[in-house]
C-alpha cells in the first residue's frame, strides 16, 4: 500500500545579507554567492531599478521603472535624482533647483521637505522607498529570501551630514545597515578580485549625479586608499542638463518663459536629452526631439558629437582638477598611476574617456560593466563583514576635513581630509570669561579656511562646567570617525571630573524622534493599506454570495418558511447597503450574518444536490 | 613587548594578537613606535612600515570583529591608533616632530621665534600667491605659482634632509640642536602651509 508523505518541513525563509548600490539615477543589489559577488536580478526583468519614486493620486507610490514610466504623464509627482539632496538644506534645494521642480521648504533642524500632494516628505524617506524597491528585488531573485542586512554605497566624497541621511534612509527602509562604504572603494575591490593584486590603482566613478575619484594601493589583498577627492553635484544629470539648456536657449524665441520652466516641459526636455546624450555615444550626431501635447510644441534638430562634447567641456575639465587634486593629496604623478579604472554610466561618453586616458597617459581599463561593479564590490564587502574572510581589506580614508569653529571665524582642523579611517583626534579647549559654565562648538566640515564657507556638521553646547577662573577648565574634545566615515563627538571637563553633558544638533539630519515617527507613520500607512485589500476582499466576497442568493430566490421562496425568508431578506438587503461603503467592520458583520442566514437555503439546496445524484434528477424537476 | 593575554603568545603590536585574532586594551603610554614594533629612530623603511600596517591592519579592523560589540569598540579605538602611528612614522614632519617632544626638545609655541629674512621670503611668497587668485591658467601669474611651487619643494625637502641628518643617530634628551631643529620644523611650516594653498589655486580647494 502506498502512503503519502506529508512535507511538515518548517517554512524557514532564508537570511541573506547584500550589497547595494544606492545611486542618483539607477541602484542595484548583489550577494556573494560561491565564492565571487553576482548581481541579482529577477529573471526577464531589467537589473537596474531607476532611482525614481512617483505618488499617484491613490495607492501606495511607485519606484523603478513604474515609476520612471509616468514621469512625462505625471512630472509633478515624479521624482528622480533625490540622492542629489540627501543631508541636504533649502538652500542647495534651490540652488539646485531644475533638479528638483516641486514646493520644497525646511523643517525646523533644517532637513529638505518636498511638497508632494500636499504631503511633505524629505529624501530619506524617498530613498527608503528606493531601498525598499531594491530589497524586493533581491528578494525575489533570491527565490523569496529576506534580507536582513546590507553594505549600502555612497560616494566618497559625501560628507558627514549625507552620509547619516544614507543611513537614516535604510532604517526607515527597515534594514541593518552592516556598512556604508565608499563607491570607488567598493568599485575596486570588485577590480581587484578580478585582476589581483594590481598596484596603484585610480578609480574615476561619474555617475548620475557625483563624481569621484580615488587613488588606491592593492597589495596582498588590503585596498588601502591613498587619496579621494570630487564633486557630489558633478554627473551624467548636468551632461543632460547641458542639451536642456540647448534646447531651452531654441525654443525661448517661441516659448514663454514660464512654458521653459514648467516641471511638464522640463520632464520632458530631460528625458529627450538623455536618450540624446546616450545615443551621441556611439554615433556622430542624433536628433533632439521633444513633443510636448500639452503645448502642442513639438521641436527636433540634429546635435553632433562635437556640438554636445563642447557644452560639457567644462564639466569634463572639472574632473579632472578634481584627479589632479587627489595625485597630489596620494604624493603621485599621474604617470605612477599602474591602471585606470572606470565606473559609472556617464564614463560611456567617449569624450570623458578621451580627457581621462589624457590625464593619466594610458587607456583606462574597460574590461568591467560600470554599472554593477560597484554593486558587486559592495557585495565583497558584506561577505567580509559577515566573518567569511580576512584575505580582503579595505583601508579607507576620510575626504574632507573636520574642525571647530575659533573665535573670529576661523576654523581649526582636527581632521584633516584624506586620513584613514577609523581616525580619532582629542584637542584641548578652556574657557574665555570666569565663572563660564559652558562652551558652545561649532563643527564644519570643508577645506576653506572660514568656518563660513565650511558645511555646519553640528552645533553643540558643552554644560555643567563648575565656575572657575578663565582659562582653568580643562576640555577635551574627542572626534572620532568610524569606519563608516560617520562622526562622533564627545566632550569632557577634566579638572572638575563632573561628567558634562553633550548635545549636538545635527543639521540637514533627521532627529531620532523624527525617523521613529515616519516608521510608525509607514506602519499605519501600512495597515491602512492592508485595509484597503480587505474591505476590497469583502466586496468581492459579499458580491458572490449575493448572485447565490439572488440565483436561488425560486427556491428560497418555496422551499423556505417564513421567518427563515425574512431573515434572509434583510440579512441580504443590509449586504447590498455594506457593499456601497468601504466600512471595514459593517462588510465583516454584514457578511456573517448573511453567511448565518443564508445557511437554511444553503442546506435546502445541498440537500436538492443530494436527491438529484440519489434520484438522478435534475435540482428544477424536484 | 609582553606577551597576549588571552593565548599566551609574543606580541608584534600591543594592539592585538596576530596568533588569536583578538584586540587588546594597549597600555596608554603606547607611542607610535611601540604601536608598530620598532624601536625608536629617525629611519624608517616605508616598505616595511606598510607591511606591518597592513598585518597589524588585519588583526584590529573593525570589519573583523562585527559580531562582538565590546572586540568592535576596542577596534575602532586601536584602528584609530594605529593609523595615526603610521601617518607619524611616514610623514618626515610629524615624525620629527614627536621625536623632538619625547627628547624634550622646546615644542612649536615655546620656540615662535623666526629669522626676518626667512619672514620676508614668506612675505614675498605671499605676494606671488595673492597674484594668482583668480588668473588664468596661462598667465603670467600663474606661471610665477609654478615657479615658486618648485622652489619651495625644493626647500622644504632640503630642510627636511638637515633635520634628519640632525637626527641620525637621535641626539641626547635635551641637546642644544633640538631648539634648532624646531626651527627648521616651524621653516617647514611655513613652507608646506604655502604648497598647501598653491594646490588648491590650481585645482580648486575641491566645492561641497
Amino acid at each position: 500500500m502506498g502512503y503519502i508523505e506529508l512535507d511538515l518541513l518548517e517554512e524557514t525563509t532564508r537570511k541573506i545579507v547584500i550589497g547595494i548600490d544606492l545611486g542618483t539615477t539607477n541602484s542595484l543589489p548583489a550577494i556573494w554567492r560561491d565564492g565571487r559577488p553576482e548581481v541579482l536580478r529577477v529573471e526577464g526583468e531589467p537589473a537596474l531599478v531607476p532611482s525614481v519614486v512617483n505618488f499617484p493620486e491613490e495607492g501606495p507610490p511607485l519606484v523603478g521603472h513604474a515609476a520612471r514610466a509616468q514621469a512625462v504623464v505625471d512630472p509633478r509627482h515624479t521624482i528622480f535624482s533625490i540622492k542629489r539632496f540627501m543631508g541636504r538644506g533649502l538652500a542647495d534645494a534651490r540652488a539646485d533647483a531644475r533638479s528638483l521642480p516641486f514646493e520644497v521648504s525646511e523643517n525646523e533642524n533644517g532637513v529638505l521637505q518636498i511638497d508632494v500632494r500636499g504631503r511633505k516628505i524629505t529624501p530619506p524617506e524617498i530613498s527608503a522607498l528606493i531601498l525598499r524597491r531594491v530589497i524586493e528585488q533581491a528578494e525575489e531573485a533570491f527565490g523569496g529570501a529576506e534580507v536582513q542586512s546590507a553594505v549600502i554605497t555612497v560616494p566618497a566624497y559625501f560628507d558627514d551630514a549625507q552620509r547619516q541621511a544614507t543611513r537614516d534612509a535604510a532604517r526607515l527602509a527597515g534594514i541593518d545597515v552592516l556598512r556604508i562604504v565608499n563607491e570607488p572603494t567598493a568599485a575596486s575591490l570588485a577590480y581587484g578580485l578580478d585582476q589581483g593584486d594590481a598596484g596603484t590603482v585610480a578609480v574615476y566613478d561619474l555617475g548620475g549625479g557625483t563624481f569621484d575619484v580615488s587613488i588606491l594601493s592593492i597589495e596582498e589583498g588590503v585596498f588601502g586608499v591613498l587619496a579621494t577627492a570630487g564633486d557630489t553635484h558633478l554627473g551624467g544629470d548636468d551632461f543632460d542638463a547641458a542639451l536642456v539648456d540647448l534646447m531651452r536657449e531654441e525654443l525661448a524665441r517661441d516659448l514663454p518663459e514660464e512654458d521653459l520652466d514648467d516641471p511638464a516641459f522640463l520632464q520632458a526636455a530631460r528625458l529627450a536629452a538623455e536618450k540624446c546624450k546616450i545615443a551621441l555615444s556611439g554615433s556622430p550626431a542624433h536628433d533632439l526631439a521633444l513633443s510636448l501635447p500639452s503645448s502642442g510644441t513639438t521641436w527636433r534638430r540634429t546635435v553632433t558629437r562635437e556640438e554636445f562634447e563642447q557644452r560639457i567641456a567644462p564639466l569634463v575639465e572639472r574632473t579632472l582638477d578634481a584627479c589632479r587634486r587627489c595625485l597630489s593629496d596620494a604624493k603621485l604623478r599621474a604617470d605612477e598611476v599602474d591602471e585606470v579604472v572606470l565606473v559609472g554610466g556617464s564614463t560611456r561618453v567617449p569624450a570623458v574617456r578621451a580627457a581621462v586616458e589624457k590625464l593619466f597617459g594610458r587607456p583606462p581599463h574597460t574590461g568591467l560593466d560600470p554599472d554593477q561593479v560597484v554593486a558587486l564590490g559592495a557585495a565583497a564587502q558584506a561577505q567580509v563583514l559577515m566573518g567569511g574572510t580576512r584575505d580582503i581589506l579595505l583601508m579607507d580614508v576620510t575626504p574632507l576635513s573636520l574642525g571647530l569653529e575659533t573665535m573670529g571665524g576661523a576654523v581649526a582642523k582636527l581632521i584633516e581630509r584624506n586620513s584613514r579611517v577609523p581616525c580619532s583626534h582629542t584637542e584641548g579647549f578652556t574657557t574665555y570669561v570666569d565663572g563660564q559654565t559652558a562652551i558652545d562648538f561649532h563643527i564644519v566640515q570643508g577645506e576653506r579656511e572660514l568656518a563660513e564657507d565650511c558645511r555646519t556638521l553640528g552645533r553643540f553646547r558643552l554644560s555643567g562646567i563648575p565656575p572657575m577662573a578663565a582659562g582653568m577648565a580643562r576640555v577635551a574634545v574627542r572626534f572620532h570617525i568610524d569606519a563608516d566615515g560617520v562622526l562622533t563627538v564627545t566632550a569632557k571637563e577634566q579638572t572638575s571630573g563632573v561628567a558634562a553633558e553633550i548635545e549636538c544638533k545635527p543639521m540637514h539630519g533627521l532627529t531620532d524622534e523624527e525617523v521613529e515617527e515616519m516608521l510608525a507613520a509607514g506602519f499605519e500607512n501600512a495597515q491602512a493599506d492592508f485595509d484597503a485589500r480587505r474591505v476590497a476582499d469583502l466586496k468581492a466576497e459579499l458580491g458572490t454570495m449575493l448572485r447565490a442568493v439572488d440565483k436561488n430566490q425560486e427556491t428560497a421562496r418555496k422551499q423556505l418558511d417564513r421567518e427563515t425568508l425574512e431573515d434572509l431578506e434583510e440579512a441580504t438587503q443590509a449586504a447590498r447597503k455594506a457593499r456601497e461603503g468601504n466600512d471595514l467592520d459593517a462588510l465583516v458583520r454584514s457578511r456573517d450574518r448573511l453567511e448565518q442566514a443564508s445557511q437554511p437555503l444553503a442546506a435546502v439546496l445541498m440537500d436538492a444536490v443530494v436527491k438529484e445524484a440519489v434520484t438522478g434528477k435534475k435540482l428544477e424537476d424536484v | 613587548m609582553a606577551d597576549c593575554s588571552a593565548c599566551g603568545a609574543a606580541l608584534e603590536t600591543p594592539l592585538g594578537c596576530e596568533a588569536c585574532g583578538i584586540v587588546l586594551e594597549s597600555p596608554p603610554e603606547s607611542g607610535p613606535f611601540d604601536i608598530f614594533g620598532l624601536k625608536p629612530t629617525w629611519n624608517v623603511d616605508e616598505r616595511d612600515l606598510k607591511r606591518r600596517l597592513r598585518r597589524f591592519g588585519r588583526i584590529v579592523h573593525p570589519d573583523f570583529h562585527m559580531g562582538d560589540p565590546a572586540q568592535q569598540a576596542l577596534a575602532e579605538t586601536n584602528s584609530a591608533a594605529l593609523n595615526r602611528a603610521f601617518e607619524v612614522l611616514l610623514d618626515p614632519f610629524l615624525r620629527a616632530d614627536w621625536i623632538l617632544e619625547r627628547l624634550g626638545g622646546p615644542s612649536e609655541q615655546e620656540e615662535r621665534q623666526m629669522p626676518q629674512a626667512f619672514l620676508m621670503e614668506v612675505l614675498d611668497w605671499n605676494e606671488t600667491l595673492d597674484a594668482a587668485e583668480g588668473a588664468a591658467a596661462d598667465s603670467p601669474e600663474r606661471q610665477a605659482l609654478d615657479r615658486l611651487a618648485e622652489t619651495l619643494t625644493e626647500e622644504r625637502d632640503a630642510r627636511m634632509q638637515a633635520i634628519g641628518r640632525k637626527l641620525s643617530p637621535l641626539p641626547e634628551r635635551g641637546a642644544p640642536v633640538l631648539r634648532t631643529i624646531r626651527q627648521e620644523l616651524n621653516a617647514i611650516r611655513y613652507l608646506s602651509r604655502a604648497l598647501y594653498r598653491i594646490r588648491d589655486l590650481r585645482y580648486g580647494a575641491g566645492e561641497i
